[in-house]
């Protein structure tokens, strides 16, 4: 039993190597059709800047976005048309949060956080593929963007500075 | 006999010299352009295609077309057909797997050569093959014996129809070798001429009679030279043959024509300052054709009829001094602004073959002056003992003379370190293009070491890009440094600029703009870029 913990602990550890400098999502699956809580995973500042901004690109197909408010920090929404429309408990959405920021914090280099929004992921979102959330994280006149999505057959280790995603599942 | 073959002579001049101001204001302006490649650039093929296909925006005419495989290898492709606008070619093997490079040069109807490469890869991508620049060792030399033929004309042909007009008391002896030495030199120069238009376009000498050829020769400066050649080869043949009222005059206006030959092209000649390096061109040539000339007819009149060639050498020994001056202070200069840094010498092929003519006129203006001080007094006395090492000297004096001449038309392939310094500072462009967005890039200078970069970014379809940041990655992963990243500032015009940019080493380094387009969105398109050596 200890040897199992041990192995799993090992291949956590080095599964997840390559993703610790990076902004992950906790939860890196879902299944299409089904809501999902965003935890995004901030590690660090911009090369020992102190983060004050985090902005969310909200991805066609994610709908009913509500994003979680934080002590500190200034929350707001931008909405905008989605390319088309979805149904949604007998609702019929057309419009939406496209972007989530969550500004004026203070989030030191050496401390870590997490920002949190909830979302539905639409059913005839294709299931199988990856779905980005690009995200930039300001701080002060310095920037990272996360947004970097791997084209077709490039390896997604390959990029400096990918953009979050999950793995689509298929409909429960 | 003699009259007829001096009015035709006349004739040839006057047709040459019409055919050259009707040919060389002819230029058209617009030139070919490519319009769509089969395979498209950048394609990416499951297997290997039976044919290419290149459209240009006129009916064009290929000169070369060249396909680089994976491993650097080329194959030529000589089975093409034409099609309006379209060039068909055939593919004759299976190509393997990875990057082919499509390399095509064509002439359209305006004589004006263009040329560019296709890439498309078979199977998936691989590193795109260097085509290094392939040397064509049987036109070079037919180049390099060209210009000789021509040298041997203009000077022991051209000066030695002087030296008999204006020296030589028994004009006979020494005649056949002239004449030879013009018909080398008649010979020479429309060869030369054709060859210039197949080096000019990059051709392989089995084109050599294609009517492209010989246009775009005619659109060379070197045009000039030939045709003053030719014409200054006429007149010497007319002093020799023609009317004696028209030897002295005619043999004059030859000489100075050599001169005028030889200022109206090449390296020296195209050295600034002009009004100081054309004349010193002029002063240079016509100074070699009245000293070389003279040797051959000397020599022979000395062998064969010693007591009527002490006029000959009285005449020559007295001149010789002032025009060797002018010969060396005119080539001291020339050599002082083409090579400008003493250490060129020996860095450069130029500087080289510079020190390889100086070693030879070493030895040249030593027998020259044995000639001149210690036997020539002797020999005009009648001693005959003296008189045949004259002869003996004088052959070797032509011998050193003709490898002189081997050696300056070597310079035809070696570019004076005037103009590589000019080079150097010319900078390195690349044009990126993807389905997202394109770019030009200079570096300036296009050397290792400090320089600047300027990025023009467009959309893929030519729109304006309106990028939010620009970021420079410059790479180089065979060298073990670390990725060069460099942000770009916007400028004034449009352009995106990095100064103060440090290149570390040359060679192939892989330049990546990381162009960002909107906040969420960064498009990175990225090309190799070859950085010369400093």
């Amino acid at each position: 039993m200890n040897k199992y913990l041990l192995a799993a602990g090992a291949l956590c550890a080095l599964g997840t190597n390559a993703a610790l400098a990076h902004i992950t999502l906790e939860t890196q699956e879902a299944a299409v059709g089904s809501t999902y809580k965003a935890v995004l995973r901030m590690p660090h500042g911009c090369e020992g800047k102190a983060t004050t901004a985090v902005r969310v690109q909200i991805p066609e197909g994610v709908i009913a976005v509500k994003p979680m408010p934080k002590p500190g920090w200034t929350l707001q929404v931008k909405k905008g048309k989605y390319e088309k429309s979805y149904q949604l408990y007998g609702e019929t959405l057309t419009t939406g949060v496209k972007e989530v920021d969550w500004s004026g914090g203070n989030l030191p280099d050496e401390f870590y956080d997490e920002f949190v929004f909830r979302a539905s992921l639409a059913a005839d979102l294709p299931a199988g593929q990856m779905l980005y959330f690009p995200v930039v994280q300001e701080c002060g006149d310095a920037a990272e963007r996360w947004i970097e999505i791997p084209a077709a057959g490039q390896d997604e280790d390959a990029l400096e500075t990918p953009a979050p995603g999950i793995k689509l599942l298929p409909k429960k | 006999m003699n009259r007829m073959l001096a009015g035709s002579l006349v004739w040839l001049a006057a047709m040459l010299v019409a055919m050259a101001l009707l040919v060389v204001p002819g230029r058209a302006l617009a030139h070919a352009a490519l319009i769509a490649t089969d395979p498209a650039d950048g394609a990416v093929l499951t297997q290997s295609p039976g044919k290419f296909s290149l459209t240009f925006s006129e009916p064009v005419s290929p000169l070369v077309l060249t396909l680089v495989r994976p491993d650097g290898s080329q194959l030529a492709l000589t089975s093409f057909r034409l099609k309006d606008q379209t060039v068909e070619i055939d593919n004759p093997e299976a190509l393997k797997s990875g990057t082919h490079v499509l390399s095509w040069r064509v002439v359209s109807v305006d004589g004006h050569p263009v040329g560019g490469s296709a890439l498309f890869s078979i199977g998936a991508l691989s590193a795109a093959p260097v085509a290094g620049e392939a040397v064509d060792w049987t036109l070079r030399a037919m180049i390099w014996l060209g210009k000789l033929f021509l040298y041997a004309g203009l000077f022991l042909g051209i000066g030695g129809a002087f030296a008999l007009a204006w020296l030589a008391e028994e004009r006979r002896r020494g005649q056949c070798f002239v004449i030879a030495a013009l018909v080398f030199g008649l010979v020479g120069a429309p060869l030369s001429l054709g060859l210039q238009g197949l080096d000019a376009l990059g051709a392989p000498l089995a084109r050599f009679a294609t009517p492209a050829v010989w246009k775009t020769a005619l659109e060379t400066s070197f045009v000039w030279t030939v045709l003053l050649g030719l014409i200054a080869l006429g007149l010497a043949l007319l002093s020799l043959a023609g009317p004696s009222g028209l030897r002295k005059p005619s043999a004059s206006v030859a000489l100075l024509g050599v001169g005028a030959a030889l200022a109206a092209s090449g390296h020296a000649s195209a050295a600034e300052p002009q009004w100081l390096t054309r004349p010193l061109v002029f002063l240079h040539g016509t100074a070699i054709a009245f000293w070389a000339g003279a040797l051959a007819p000397l020599g022979l009149a000395l062998r064969q009829q010693p007591a009527e060639a002490k006029a000959f050498l009285r005449r020559l020994s007295r001149a010789i001094l002032p025009v060797v001056a002018v010969l060396a202070a005119s080539g001291i200069v020339l050599a002082i602004i083409q090579v400008q840094q003493p250490v060129a010498l020996i860095h450069t092929a130029y500087g080289r073959l510079l020190l390889l003519k100086l070693t030879l006129l070493l030895f040249l203006f030593t027998l020259a002056a044995i000639n001149r001080w210690t036997l020539t007094a002797p020999a005009v006395a009648g001693d005959t003992e003296v008189q045949r090492r004259m002869v003996r000297s004088i052959g070797i004096e032509v011998a050193i003379v003709l490898a002189i001449f081997g050696v300056a038309a070597g310079w035809r392939f070696t570019p004076p370190p005037r103009a590589l310094a000019i080079a150097a500072a010319q900078p390195v462009s690349i044009h990126i293009h993807t389905l997202k967005a394109m770019a030009d890039l200079s570096i300036t200078p296009g050397h290792a070491g400090e320089v600047a970069a300027s990025m023009m970014i467009m959309t893929g379809d030519f729109g304006p890009l309106d990028a939010k940041e620009v970021t420079l990655v410059l790479s180089k992963p065979d060298s073990g440094i670390e990725p060069i990243k460099r942000p770009a500032r916007k400028s004034g015009d449009g352009t995106w600029r990095i100064g103060n940019l440090v290149i570390p080493l040359p060679g192939r380094w892989n330049a990546r703009l990381d162009i960002l387009v909107s906040d969420f969105e960064v498009v990175k398109i990225q090309a190799p870029i070859d950085i010369r050596a400093e």
